[in-house]
């Protein structure tokens, strides 16, 4: 028999073109913009906050895959969208040896220990804002505030906190919240900017809706039950979405690929928990937001939620009048 | 009614802009091999010997049950030898007969038989899908177990395919007396033709032609729609129950292509038994398709040839389409009843699938138009862990490839899913 003139192989022969690579591309592009509001509200700090992250980031995957003998793939861009998302969470005044060892422990702790992209059981950018929020709290909460003329120099959540509900809408107007004129990290004041970034990565289907609509669907039921039994004690679902990292967390980390549910169901639950979680911890935690701990923590219950299957076609066992 | 659709699939980015061209006839000149097995049936019996003289439709092949398809000549002419294993090019060896074709084409009818059953059997007529079946089993089957809905699948199995939509509309009258025929056989209360949905012209001339026997169903032309799973749960509204074998008949349907219907139309009105496919040949990038009515056993070769289909420089020449299609190592391979189609690739184009580490992104359940769960069921597959992948549904799967498509790491999961229900079935036969 004469060999092959043609490559045989299993089908499909044929590739929608994805990547890892893209799907990256596709987050640093919607991310870029929120970024930049950071960079035009708190200056240079926040420049020199997402530069050393980025850069720490790619470095410290590079350094440890060759250490572990493994194939070095910062061409693949996660390590670059790790490190925006990373810087996107600090203060912009955090020292850049803090960033530098919290790279290290994204990196490390996060993903190279487990076997890399894909077997993390925790998203890295979490672990790595965990860190740092247990080691160096005064230093998380060290902010600069925007240029011009503001009311307070504190992030909306801390004075929610500090002061009470009654003079947030004082202190901030709606247009600043949504803009991102107040206080806060690099990369979660500019709401509208996350919210387009958002809506482009949807519409590149980096994910479905699923977790993103139900993330800040379970902030808006539990905010809203709260306000409406005391409006005088809790803040209105409008002002927990537009404050702390609520849109930040939904569209950017909650929806990270390996540590989030895969089945719809599956999805649905744990973006409704992440965000019902993250008005618990904002009510009655030391913590001023509970967004991006709200998110670590429902990915701890992935596993669990993965359980949740899909409808199977024409399944016997399952009711089969369907 | 309103014809539902299914939750996933994909829509195909190869465009159909170059479908519905008229059929083009293609007579092989030279030598022409026919295998003796070209279904899921047995392997036929060789009823000619080296030197014998043949004529188009004569039986070479007689099929050894009775639910089996014979096997007719293709071409006039001399039989050149009797191949006792020529390579299958799903895999394995099959005899074979080689004509040499005197180019006369001279004719031998059907003997001709009042009854459609036994005409249907001397016409050697398999239902032209993705499971090549004798079209007497699936008959005796449907008959079996009372199906009372005869589907017509007009719609094409893959995007780049256009044959069944353009069969439909060139062929009407033989569609419709093939309609009418089964539907005698089975005894159907009703018949659909599936079409896609937008093709007002195939659906108004199947109106007449049936004189309202048939009820004509657009559909949205979504990857994998023509599937028969997912055309009875569109037509009907009703889930095959899925055992290992799924049987449609369960839930009493027929879902048979319309090219079976159009044989089976020719078989009782002209008395001509199936020697010709009717296919789409798709060039490299998707350019140049074309559909040809090409007799059985040419090369494929000759076909691409007639087409204008070079092969330099061509990495991959695909039996049918290109997310379900049988990769074919060499172009002498002759068109068979089981090829859908022929897809040629580029080497650039090829699409490399790798083993990579998952990243559980959930693309691969979004789009499984069965609802499984592809990516446990193929990592399953992959570590060997076969009770697993069989308690996750792995029988279910229809390997339509859309989950593989649209991977971001690239797992070649059909491969795996492919290779686990070998494995189980190789498992179970041996104990």
């Amino acid at each position: 028999m004469k060999a092959p003139e043609f490559v045989v192989s299993a089908t499909p022969h044929i590739h929608s073109g994805n990547s890892v690579r893209k799907m990256m591309l596709n987050v640093i592009i919607a991310l870029i913009p929120a970024i930049a509001a950071g960079v035009y509200f708190y200056g240079m700090g926040a420049v020199r906050v997402v530069v050393v992250s980025v850069i720490s980031a790619v470095a410290w995957e590079a350094i440890l895959q060759k250490m572990m003998g493994r194939k070095v793939t910062i061409n693949d861009l996660t390590a670059v969208v790790s490190g925006l998302l990373f810087a996107a969470i600090l203060p912009p005044t955090l020292p850049w040896w803090m960033i530098v060892i919290a790279t290290l422990i994204m990196i490390l702790l996060g993903k190279e220990i487990y076997g890399g992209l894909g077997c993390n059981p925790f998203n890295g950018v979490l672990v790595a804002y965990v860190a740092l929020k247990i080691s160096y709290p005064e230093a998380m909460i060290t902010w600069t505030p925007p240029a011009g003329d503001i009311m307070t120099e504190l992030p909306p959540l801390q004075v929610l906190k500090d002061e009470g509900v009654g003079v947030i809408w004082e202190y901030f107007t709606l247009k600043d919240l949504i803009i991102g004129r107040v206080t806060g990290t690099v990369g979660e004041g500019s709401k509208i900017l996350l919210l387009i970034g958002g809506l482009f990565l949807l519409l590149r289907r980096n994910f479905s809706w699923h977790i993103p609509a139900s993330f800040l669907t379970g902030i808006v039921i539990l905010s809203g039950i709260l306000w409406m039994a005391n409006a005088e004690k809790y803040a209105s679902p409008l002002f927990h979405l537009l404050t702390g990292g609520s849109l930040l967390a939904a569209f950017f980390l909650a929806t990270d690929s390996t540590t989030s549910p895969v089945t719809l169901g599956g999805k649905l639950l744990s973006g409704l928990l992440a965000g019902m979680l993250a008005v618990v911890i904002r009510a009655w935690s030391q913590w001023e937001d509970g967004a991006y701990f709200a998110v670590f923590m429902a990915s701890t219950l992935t596993p669990l939620l993965d359980y949740i299957k899909p409808r199977v076609y024409g399944r016997v066992k399952a009711s089969a009048s369907s | 009614m309103s014809p539902g659709s299914f939750s996933g699939g994909i829509c195909l980015s190869i465009s159909d802009a170059n479908a519905n061209k008229p059929f083009e006839r293609i007579i092989p000149s030279g030598v022409v091999t026919i295998p003796l097995r070209q279904d899921l049936g047995g392997i036929c019996n060789a009823k000619v010997k080296k030197g014998d003289e043949v004529k188009v439709g004569q039986v070479i092949g007689e099929s050894t049950g009775p639910e089996g398809a014979s096997i007719h000549a293709t071409v006039s002419g001399k039989v050149a030898d009797v191949i006792k294993a020529y390579p299958h090019f799903s895999g394995g060896f099959v005899p074979a007969v080689l004509i040499e074709s005197d180019g006369k084409d001279e004719w031998v009818g059907l003997e001709g038989s009042a009854d459609p059953m036994a005409a249907i059997q001397q016409a050697g007529i398999i239902d032209f899908d993705i499971k090549p079946v004798p079209l007497m089993a699936k008959l005796n089957e449907a008959k079996s177990r009372r199906a009372n809905a005869l589907i017509v699948n007009a719609m094409d199995i893959e995007p780049v395919l256009s044959s069944r939509s353009r069969l439909l509309s060139e062929r009407v009258q033989e569609v419709a007396c093939g309609i009418d025929t089964i539907k005698n056989i089975i005894g159907a209360a009703s018949v659909y033709v599936a079409v896609d949905k937008g093709a007002s012209q195939a659906m108004s001339a199947v109106g007449s032609a049936c004189g309202g026997a048939a009820t004509v169903v657009g559909l949205t032309p979504k990857y994998p729609q023509a599937v028969d799973l997912l055309l009875v749960k569109s037509i009907l509204g009703k889930e095959v129950p899925c055992t290992e074998a799924y049987c449609v008949a369960d839930i009493g349907a027929l879902v048979l292509s319309v090219e079976t219907v159009a044989a089976v139309g020719r078989a009782m009105a002209d008395k001509k038994p199936v020697v010709d496919r009717f296919i789409t040949i798709t060039g490299a990038n998707g350019t140049g398709a074309k559909n040809v009515q090409v007799r059985i056993g040419t090369p494929i070769k000759e076909v691409l040839g007639h087409c204008g289909i070079s092969v330099e420089g061509m990495g991959k020449v695909i039996a049918g389409g290109p997310m379900m299609g049988t990769a074919i190592g060499n172009t002498e391979t002759p068109v068979t009843k089981e090829v859908m189609g022929i897809f040629v690739q580029h080497e650039k184009e090829i699409a490399k699938y790798d083993s990579a580490v998952c990243i559980k992104c959930g693309l691969c359940v979004e789009t499984c138009p069965v609802g499984l769960m592809p990516f446990i069921i193929s990592g399953f597959s992959e570590k060997g862990m076969y009770a697993k992948a069989q308690a996750n549904d792995i029988f279910t799967c229809i390997e339509c490839g859309c989950c593989a498509y649209v991977c971001p790491v690239k797992i070649p999961m059909v491969h795996w899913i492919k290779f686990g229900k070998a494995q189980i079935m190789a498992q179970r036969s041996s104990e």
